[in-house]
């Protein structure tokens, strides 16, 4: 058998004096979409931003291997190189920074990271207007500064858009359906579902089973205090829906 | 007489004296001898002490024997040459512009020692008057050339009621360690729409001052640029008095300082009559020991009821030794009025730098853009493509030299 594409290995996080993580254990395969529900508080957006390489985050126990490599010794912009993507909860608003700007530049970094040419401006321009076409992403909002005056369903839209531009091996989606109503949720699982793929696996963090209705993951994990308690086909979200977190709580944790 | 006298001249202030002296000017002579350079102690030169910082002065500036290539060619923009405070001959002026030369200063009287001084010191002085809807850019380009010297120059700007025009002012030269001291008298007419810009340039070991009075007729749109990107020690100084109803300013400034530099905005908005609004922009940004300093003080005149007036200050800090200084002020004798001001300071936004560095931009790439962006609502600010693509340059060139 393959190399996972992603594998985390008792994962102990800390932020500041607080253990947020606390011993997590989760294999990806390519082509596989596993969820992580949790609720609110239970270390699953630390996750994403662990994996992503956001500073903060002390890793004191554990390792994660990206492709076999290390993937906590690399630089963010390295991680994004190798085939990571986090697709924020809340993308950031950055006035100043043109939205074109920032595709271009985000494109022909990693084409540069993996040894490629550079896009030509017409290639670019192609590339941006069928993937944001799909997304129903109208010209005028990406000729507005990165983010800047975007509503909650905008961003999450931008958000899908980046991540149909690089082609990520590995997609982390977190909470991509917070702020959502019923259409955008199906334009952004849409987009995300075009994405699937037999070598790209996706890691969809949720706090609600409806985003799962739509992109329909292959393995589901609860995520409780800082760890998976529990890991089961799709299910399982199911289950969770009905009977809520309380019982996936780990005594001690109740 | 009982005059005080300071205990003893410094030796750049014995070279001012010297310099008027010998320029006839000797009542600023005797002035200068008496008062001497502001040091910290005087307001507006708190966080920009001449006596301290001033060590030498150059020899007067003689007539220049050439000039370098222009420091910035704005494509179409009609260009008048000041080399070494002397007017060149500049051809043929565009419809609607008149350049002539005028004898002396064209500062008014003001109590400070860098607006006396250029008033003593300059011979002659260029006049700029704009009528009309003036199409090309115009482009006053004060040299200091050849070997370092104490340059001196005078402008005097008119832009006649109804006028559109955009005017850019630059400061540049050879690389020698010059000192320039330049004056502008800009009068705004009713209902003109006029942007004027003024860019220090200069070579790094340069000391350069720069001073700006700006006089706003009824009814106009007004923007003032004021960008300091060249001399190791510069100080721009603006005074705006708004002297007719409904008129509104723009006042955007910008402060690149790195190595050892100390570069300093110096603004007085005067709003004096009722009904006139003003925004102001600042942005600083100082890496290595660099010293950025902006005073802003916007004033409003007993009767200057519905004046508007919003100030605002945006340094960032790119290193652990620079230093980014602002003193806000606001002084309101009106009470219908709405004014205020505001100041920040940081380093780049970490999760702005996260966000661009998690889609593959390296670290350095990703805070050259956060930089850029940073300084685009300025350079943004001008209207004219070719002024603002030029100002885009100036910042290029600033962000990609080693520091």
């Amino acid at each position: 058998m393959s190399t996972p594409l992603l594998e985390i290995r008792n994962l102990h996080v800390r932020v500041e004096d607080n253990e947020i993580l606390k011993g997590v254990n989760l294999t990806l395969n390519r082509g596989e979409v596993h969820a992580v529900m949790g609720r609110n508080g239970s270390g699953k957006s630390t996750l994403s931003y662990v994996l992503a390489g956001r500073e903060d985050y002390e890793v004191v126990e554990g390792e994660v291997l990206f492709d076999g490599e290390n993937l906590l010794e690399m630089e963010p912009d390295e991680r994004a190189a190798a085939g990571v993507f986090l697709a924020f909860q809340y993308p950031i608003e950055i006035p100043g920074v043109a939205t074109m700007t920032f595709l271009k530049a985000a494109m022909n970094a990693q084409r540069k990271a993996r040894g490629e040419s550079e896009l030509t401006t017409p290639d670019f321009m192609k590339a941006v207007r069928d993937a944001s076409g799909l997304l129903d992403i109208k010209q005028d909002m990406l000729k507005r500064p990165l983010n800047v005056g975007f509503s909650g369903g905008e961003k999450k839209r931008a958000e899908i858009l980046q991540m149909a531009l690089l082609q990520p091996k590995l997609a982390i989606l977190d909470e991509t359906d917070s702020g959502l109503d019923i259409d955008a949720l199906k334009v952004v699982s849409e987009g995300v579902n075009r994405l699937r793929s037999a070598d790209r696996a996706m890691l969809v963090i949720t706090h609600y089973q409806r985003l799962l209705n739509h992109i329909v993951p292959d393995v589901v994990h609860v995520f409780s205090n800082g760890r998976v308690v529990e890991t089961g086909g799709k299910e399982l979200a199911l289950e969770l829906e009905a009977k809520g977190y309380a019982d996936f709580d780990e005594p001690n944790a109740a | 007489m009982n005059v005080q006298t300071p205990v003893r001249l410094s030796a750049a202030e014995e070279a001012f004296v010297g310099q008027l002296e010998s320029a006839g000017a000797s009542a600023a002579a005797e002035r200068f001898r008496i008062i001497g350079l502001p040091t910290r102690r005087v307001e507006s030169y708190h966080y920009t002490d001449l006596k301290t910082l001033l060590s030498a002065v150059p020899p007067l500036a003689r007539a220049a024997k050439g000039a370098s290539a222009p420091v910035i060619d704005i494509p179409g923009a009609y260009r008048i040459v000041i080399a070494n405070g002397e007017v060149q001959n500049s051809g043929t002026a565009p419809n609607g512009v008149i350049v002539s030369k005028v004898a002396g200063a064209t500062l008014t009287t003001r109590d400070d020692v860098l607006m006396r001084l250029n008033s003593a010191l300059v011979s002659e002085s260029v006049s700029v008057e704009l009528t009309g809807h003036v199409d090309a850019v115009v482009h006053i380009d004060r040299r200091m050339e050849g070997d370092a010297a104490h340059v001196q120059s005078g402008a005097k700007i008119a832009f006649a009621a109804g006028t559109k025009a955009t005017v850019i002012e630059t400061v540049s030269g050879s690389d020698a360690a010059h000192m320039g001291n330049a004056g502008s008298y800009v009068s705004v007419g009713e209902g003109a729409e006029v942007t004027h810009i003024l860019v220090d340039l200069s070579a790094r070991q340069a000391t350069h001052f720069a001073s700006v009075e700006y006089r706003l007729a009824a009814n106009a749109k007004f923007k003032s640029v004021v960008v300091n990107a060249g001399a190791n020690l510069a100080r721009a100084q603006i005074f705006a008095e708004f002297t007719g109803e409904g008129t509104h300013g723009d006042f955007y400034g910008l402060n690149l300082v790195d190595g050892e530099q100390h570069k300093d905005i110096t603004l007085d908005v005067t709003h004096g009559v009722p009904h006139t609004t003003s925004s102001e922009l600042y942005k600083q940004i100082a890496r290595g020991r660099g010293k950025a300093v902006f005073q802003g003080k916007i004033n409003v005149a007993r009767d200057a009821q519905k004046t508007d007036a919003k100030m605002m200050m945006q340094g960032l800090l790119l290193s652990d030794e620079a230093e980014i200084l602002a003193k806000p002020e606001l002084e309101i004798f009106a009470d219908d009025v709405v004014c205020g001001h505001g100041a920040t300071c940081g380093d780049l936004d970490d999760t702005w730098l996260f966000y661009l560095m998690s889609r593959g931009i390296p670290r350095a790439e990703a805070e050259t853009m956060l930089i850029r962006g940073f300084l685009a609502e300025i350079v943004d600010a001008v209207e004219a493509e070719h002024v603002a693509q030029a100002l885009g340059d100036i910042v290029e060139v600033w962000l990609g030299k080693a520091v």
